[in-house]
Order: C-alpha cells, then sequence, then structure tokens
C-alpha cells in the first residue's frame, strides 16, 4: 500500500463527516446530500454545517418529513448517475423506509444480473443517553449487516469516520454508516487530503498478547481505556475494531486469537442474535481448538432502551464492567 | 356505447374521432396492442401443459393501450419503472421479446439471467426497471426523475402502476414530492378497479384518485383507457408538457384486466367480478374498439399480415427461449455486490491511520 505523507491535525468526529461530505462534493457534482434539516447552520450536529452555502440548496436538500420515499428516492437518483448521501438524525426515523432498504436497494444489483446499481450511503446516528429512551437510541447494526447487498460500517473514531464515509460515497454499492451520537464531539488525527478507509479491513486499535477485545462502533473508546487500565495490573489485551461489519475482517480476528487464544466481543447491540454471536461463531469455526476460555459476549440487555437515567446507566456496560469481565476471564486460567 | 353504472368512470367510455392521430400512426398502435395480446395469449397457452415458466406471471389481457401508446412515445432515455403486471410496460420500452421470455424461463440469456422473473424483471439498457412491492418502485422513480432534472436533461421518468399502489402510505409522500420539485415525471395508474379480488369500494373513502393527486399539487387528469386513440393522446400530451418542464403529471386510465389477477387459471370462480361487468368490458375491450374505428375492410387485410409478423416473432422468442442455457451455480457473493471500485480508487489517497486517544471520555450529548 502506497501511503501518503499529508497534513493531519486533530478535528472531532463531527468535523470529520463535515469534512468527507465537502470534499465528496467538491470532488464529484453528483453527490448530493439528503435529509431532514441538512441545510441549517446546526446541520445534523455540526456534520453537514456549510455545505449548503458552498453547493447550493439543490445539492443539499431539505427533506419532507416522509423517510420511506426520501430512501427511494435517493435509490432512484443514484440508478440514474447521482451519489446520494442519505441522512437520519436517527436512526429509528429511518426504519419508515425498511421497504426501499430490504426489497429494492439491497437486491436492487442482484436482481439486474449485476447491470445496474444504486450507489448511495445512508448515515444513520444512534442516540444514547440524556433519556433518548426506546425510539431514539437503536443502532440495529446486526440487522442491516445481515441482508445481502447492504454494506455496514460503524466507525469509532474521526479518522475512520472520514475515511469510511468518502469511501462509500464514491464507491458502487449501497452503504449504511451508523454512527454514534456519543462519538461526535471525540477527537482524532485526521489528514486534510481526502483519503480511503476500506471496507472489509479491520483494525488492531492496540495490540496485545493474553486476550482479544473486539469491540464495536461506540464501544470502541471504552474498549480502549478498559485494555489501557488493563495493562496496569498486567493484562495485555488486544483491541480490534472491525469498523466495517459487512463484509466482517474476520480473518483479523481470529489471526488475533490465534495468539491470544481468549475472545471478548463488545457490543453496542442487543445480545440474542446479535452482531456480538456472529463474531464468536467467526471464531469457533475457523480457530475454535485454540480457545483456552469459553468467549465472552458484553452487550446492551435484550430489553428496548430505558429513559431513566438511573436504568440507562445500567443498560449500558460501563469500563468497570468490561475491565472485571476481562479480568476474571484471566483468572480462569490461573493468572 | 352502453354506460356501465356498477363502476364510477370519471372519464367515462369516450373516445376520440380516427381523424385526432394519422392514420398510419393509428393503424400502428393497433398492430402494437396486439402484439402485447397475442405474446400474452400465446404465454398463457404455454405456462401449464410444459410448466417450463416457473414463476408468478400477472397478464395485462385488455390493457394493451398504455403499453402501445409509451412503445411510441418514449425515448431510449427515457426511464420506466413498472408494477408486478410487468409485460405491457416491458414491451413499452421496446426491450427485447427474447430476453423477456427467456427471463420467464430462467435462462441465462434471460434479461436478468434469471434471477428476477416476470414480476421483478428490468432491462437496464433501455432503461427499464421493475418490481412486486406495490409503489414501490413508483417511489424510486421520483428520485429518477429528481436526478434528470438535476442534470438538466430533457428525459423523462414513467411510472407505471395500478390503483392499489396507491393504498399505500409512500405512493402519496411520492406524489408530494414531485410537485413540490416539479419534477419530470409521469405516474401513469392503471385503474383496473381491483387489487386482486378486492374492488376500490372496499380500500377508499374516496375512489377518485386523480382528485386525491390534485389536493397534493400534481397535475391531473383521466381518460377511458380501452380507446387507444384517447390514451395515445393524453400520453403524447403529458410527455411533452413534462420535457418542457411543466412538472409532474398524473393520468388516471380507466381501463379493465380481462384475465385473472395472476397466472393463466380462471379466477372467475371466486365470484369477485360481475358476469354482467365483465361482459361490458368484454364489448369495450380495446382492441375490439380499434377495430371497430378502423373498420371491417381494413382490418381484413391488415389483420392476418400482422398476426403472421407477431407469431414468427413469438415463436422465435419461445425457440430462443428453449434452447437456452440454465444459469452456471453461483459465486453468491459475487451476485450481490459490485467488486470494483473505479471513482474512489482515481479520487482517494491512501493513508495509514495514527494511534486513537484513548485518553478522552465519549460524551453524553444534551438531551438532542
Ligand atoms: C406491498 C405489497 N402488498 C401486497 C402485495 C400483494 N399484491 C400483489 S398484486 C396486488 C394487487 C395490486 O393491485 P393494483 O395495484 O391495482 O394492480 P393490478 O394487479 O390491479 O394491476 C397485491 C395486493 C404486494 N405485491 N405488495
Ligand atoms: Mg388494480
Amino acid at each position: 500500500m502506497q501511503t501518503q505523507t499529508a497534513t493531519t491535525r486533530e478535528i472531532t468526529y463531527a468535523q470529520a463527516i463535515q469534512e468527507a461530505l465537502d470534499q465528496a462534493m467538491g470532488l464529484c457534482d453528483d453527490v448530493i446530500v439528503m435529509g431532514q434539516l441538512v441545510d441549517y447552520k446546526s446541520g445534523i450536529f455540526g456534520t453537514t454545517t456549510g455545505l449548503v452555502e458552498k453547493y447550493g440548496k439543490n445539492r443539499v436538500l431539505d427533506m419532507p418529513v416522509a423517510e420511506a420515499m426520501m430512501t427511494s428516492a435517493a435509490g432512484g437518483a443514484a440508478l440514474a448517475g447521482l451519489r446520494p448521501v442519505v441522512v437520519h438524525q436517527r436512526l429509528d426515523f429511518m426504519l419508515y423506509s425498511m421497504d426501499a432498504i430490504v426489497n429494492w436497494i439491497s437486491l436492487w444489483y442482484f436482481k439486474s444480473n449485476g447491470e445496474s446499481r444504486m450507489p448511495l450511503t445512508i448515515r444513520a446516528i444512534t442516540g444514547k443517553g440524556w433519556g433518548q429512551g426506546p425510539q431514539h437510541s437503536k443502532s440495529f447494526h446486526a440487522f442491516f449487516a445481515h441482508i445481502p447487498g447492504l454494506r455496514v460500517a460503524m466507525p469509532s473514531t474521526a479518522f475512520d469516520a472520514k475515511g469510511l464515509l468518502l469511501e462509500s460515497i464514491l464507491g458502487e454499492n449501497p452503504t449504511f454508516i451508523i454512527e454514534g451520537r456519543s462519538l461526535f464531539s471525540m477527537k482524532d488525527e485526521v489528514p486534510e487530503i481526502p483519503y480511503r478507509v476500506r471496507f472489509g479491513e479491520g483494525k488492531i486499535m492496540k495490540s496485545g498478547k493474553d486476550v482479544t477485545l473486539v469491540a464495536i462502533g461506540t464501544f470502541v473508546p471504552l474498549a480502549m481505556r478498559a485494555a489501557f487500565d488493563l495493562l496496569k495490573n498486567g493484562i495485555d489485551v488486544e483491541v480490534i475494531d472491525p469498523r466495517t461489519l459487512s463484509p466482517f475482517d474476520n480473518a483479523l480476528v481470529c489471526e488475533s486469537v490465534a495468539k491470544t487464544g481468549r475472545l471478548v466481543v463488545v457490543d453496542p447491540g442487543w445480545n440474542f442474535s446479535g452482531f456480538s454471536a456472529e463474531v464468536v461463531a467467526g471464531v469457533v469455526e475457523q480457530v475454535g481448538s485454540v480457545l483456552k476460555a469459553n468467549p465472552i459476549r458484553v452487550t446492551l440487555p435484550d430489553s428496548h432502551t430505558p429513559m431513566s437515567m438511573s436504568l440507562e446507566s445500567q443498560y449500558y456496560p460501563d469500563e468497570q464492567r468490561l475491565s472485571d469481565t476481562i479480568t476474571k476471564l484471566m483468572r480462569q486460567n490461573g493468572l | 356505447m352502453q354506460n356501465f353504472s356498477s363502476i364510477n368512470m370519471k372519464a367515462g367510455i369516450n373516445t376520440i374521432p380516427l381523424g385526432s392521430v394519422p392514420e398510419d400512426t393509428a393503424i400502428a398502435l393497433y398492430k402494437a396492442m396486439l402484439r402485447v395480446r397475442m405474446i400474452e395469449e400465446a404465454l398463457i397457452s404455454e405456462y401449464h401443459p410444459a410448466d417450463e415458466i416457473r414463476c408468478p406471471v400477472h397478464f395485462c389481457l385488455g390493457q394493451e393501450a398504455v403499453s402501445a401508446a409509451l412503445s411510441f412515445l418514449v425515448k431510449d432515455e427515457d426511464y420506466i419503472f413498472s408494477h408486478h403486471r410487468s409485460h405491457g410496460y416491458y414491451l413499452g420500452k421496446n426491450a427485447p421479446l427474447r430476453a423477456l421470455f427467456s427471463e420467464l424461463y430462467g435462462r441465462e440469456t434471460g434479461a436478468n439471467g434469471g434471477k428476477a422473473g416476470s414480476q421483478d424483471i428490468s432491462y437496464s439498457d433501455k432503461h427499464f426497471y421493475s418490481g412486486a412491492i406495490l409503489s414501490g418502485a413508483t417511489s424510486i422513480s421520483v428520485g429518477t426523475a429528481f436526478a434528470l432534472k438535476y442534470k438538466k436533461l430533457p428525459y423523462a421518468a414513467i411510472a407505471g402502476f395500478g390503483e392499489g399502489a396507491t393504498d399505500e402510505g409512500v405512493f402519496w409522500e411520492t406524489v408530494n414530492f414531485a410537485a413540490l420539485h416539479s419534477l419530470p415525471l409521469l405516474l401513469i395508474c392503471e385503474n383496473n378497479y381491483y387489487a386482486t379480488y378486492s374492488p376500490m369500494s372496499k380500500r377508499m373513502a374516496v375512489e377518485n384518485i386523480a382528485q386525491k393527486v390534485g389536493a397534493f399539487g400534481g397535475k391531473n387528469h383521466s381518460v377511458f383507457g380501452n380507446d387507444i386513440l384517447s390514451v395515445y393522446m393524453s400520453i403524447s400530451n403529458a410527455l411533452e408538457e413534462i420535457r418542457s418542464g411543466g412538472g409532474p403529471v398524473f393520468i388516471e386510465v380507466f381501463t379493465y384486466r380481462n384475465n385473472s389477477h395472476v397466472g393463466p387459471e380462471d379466477d372467475s370462480y371466486i365470484g369477485y367480478r360481475s358476469a354482467e361487468e365483465m361482459a361490458f368490458w368484454k364489448a369495450n375491450d380495446p382492441i375490439v374498439l380499434i377495430e371497430e374505428k378502423l373498420g371491417a375492410d381494413m382490418i381484413a387485410r391488415l389483420r392476418p399480415g400482422f398476426e403472421h409478423d407477431i407469431k414468427t416473432e413469438i415463436d422465435d422468442a419461445f425457440k430462443f427461449a428453449k434452447e437456452s442455457a440454465f444459469p452456471a451455480t453461483s459465486d453468491w457473493q459475487m451476485l450481490n455486490y459490485h467488486p470494483e471500485t473505479p471513482l474512489a480508487d482515481s479520487l482517494l489517497k491512501e493513508f495509514a491511520s495514527g494511534n486513537f486517544n484513548q485518553d478522552q471520555k465519549d460524551h453524553i450529548p444534551g438531551p438532542y
């Protein structure tokens, strides 16, 4: 891989998204951004701010509160050569467009026998905290990753948010970018140039030798803090962020587990039939015999999200719980 | 012509005189309808004896007028989006017959290599698309219309669907958006009064669909759909208006499905349509009506030659389909994802990411 030397600077996750949109629109006239309120100063938590001034109302489209049509229309526009980016302030709102996603967009390429495609990007934001409750907090990544024909990314850092969004907008398949609202103010070193992060390439966020911790989306920062904390107790955790769930870099995870012999998955989704189960299955099927202990999944409970702060804090696993889980796992093997 | 009181047909059964279009146009429209009719009849007669067509097919006998009119009025660059009753629209977009038949037979040479079948068929080279989920393709068409306007192209997106599609909520979101942005979209609603067996009166408090479209700000009109000349003129005018930037037009085409809802079998045993009603529509069949207009002498002169041409074409398509191979075993992943990224390759750089700073808290934002 030929890498560039280029200026980087620290910007937030929200700024990185805005920059990706700005650069994609600058690089390609076919890119349009559509969604409710995308052309206001507030700009979907700053991620679309300034675009309408630069590219005009025809390319930065405020949409009626009609998500089903919005998604279908994005598909039709993509078919005729545009590269729409659909923005949903909450993923929960997008669910009105399930038919467009599942019955049309995901199978368009297949159904046309590879002759026709819909390159479009759907940005959907998952809320967390401050009483978002059950209709403003769903992530649903396992469900979207389940559907053939869709690609699904869950960037956890500003670097990945920009690179994956650019890769998606200028790519050829319909793609979901599921963004964690709780990540928007987090900072990272981000290059100024337009660069790509490829789908299906996970990243070792911290290398380690004792246990493989696969962390997804909003739980990556949590996993990193836990991992560095555990280092003080002599437990060396390898943290892997798959970055994209479809396609999923199972090989990277298996390689790590082959080294550590232990697997913990921390996933901001429901446990039952969740993505965490897919990660465990991928390891067990490929390198199951190297496991020194049963894999552990740290997930949301199999429940809808509560509003009350006291319940919310039990609902989302925290750093302490993750550290305790890993410590216990290590003790199992007499460490 | 007798009126038919059980049907609330806003357009009436008015027809326009032969002189409204040049005679060769009328004759060409007649032949195009005859072609659709004969193709559908041939498929119906082949369907069961052989059982080689193994997909649901919604035939369009009695509804040939829209197809015939479109086949002379669309440009290659226009887009057509059809519902499940797709053959008329496929032929209306002048897509090849062989690929249609092959697709129905599930062969490699089919329009979609046997992935789609009758109710999901597409033919990208001709910008023809369809799908079975009601209103789905229509709602996609509004985005294509947006893209055409965005690119300042003088073409139209055309969606064809039944009155049943207007039961869906997303249909009205689509009408609203098309009107709001004044998009180059032609909405053709073939109102055949039934969704499967269910009549409009059981599904809608207000049966006047054109009027409802009007409430959303869309231009609309209604036409007696079994008079090919009325259908032709009304689609022609609408496309002209749309191409000159006039915004979307909705046409409600009152017509009737002569055959059963799906498949070659007769579904009249269910008893959802009265014998009287079916007899009325048989008497007002679009081919019968144009033959009346063109006159017995001319028909006697023209029809045998037309039938011969069409039959030859149909025989060829059957032969082609039956002789084609079935698709090879598949690499499933390849079927579902486009494997290349040419634009990203040309515009994006490679860059290795650095280390993430773990000494920062993720953040519970405010209430929003
Ligand atoms: C969303 C959805 N719901 C139900 C069906 C099942 N279905 C297939 S055809 C049909 C009736 C369609 O009636 P209409 O739109 O008037 O078209 P027609 O069949 O009369 O040509 C129904 C309900 C479907 N295809 N899609
Ligand atoms: Mg109908």
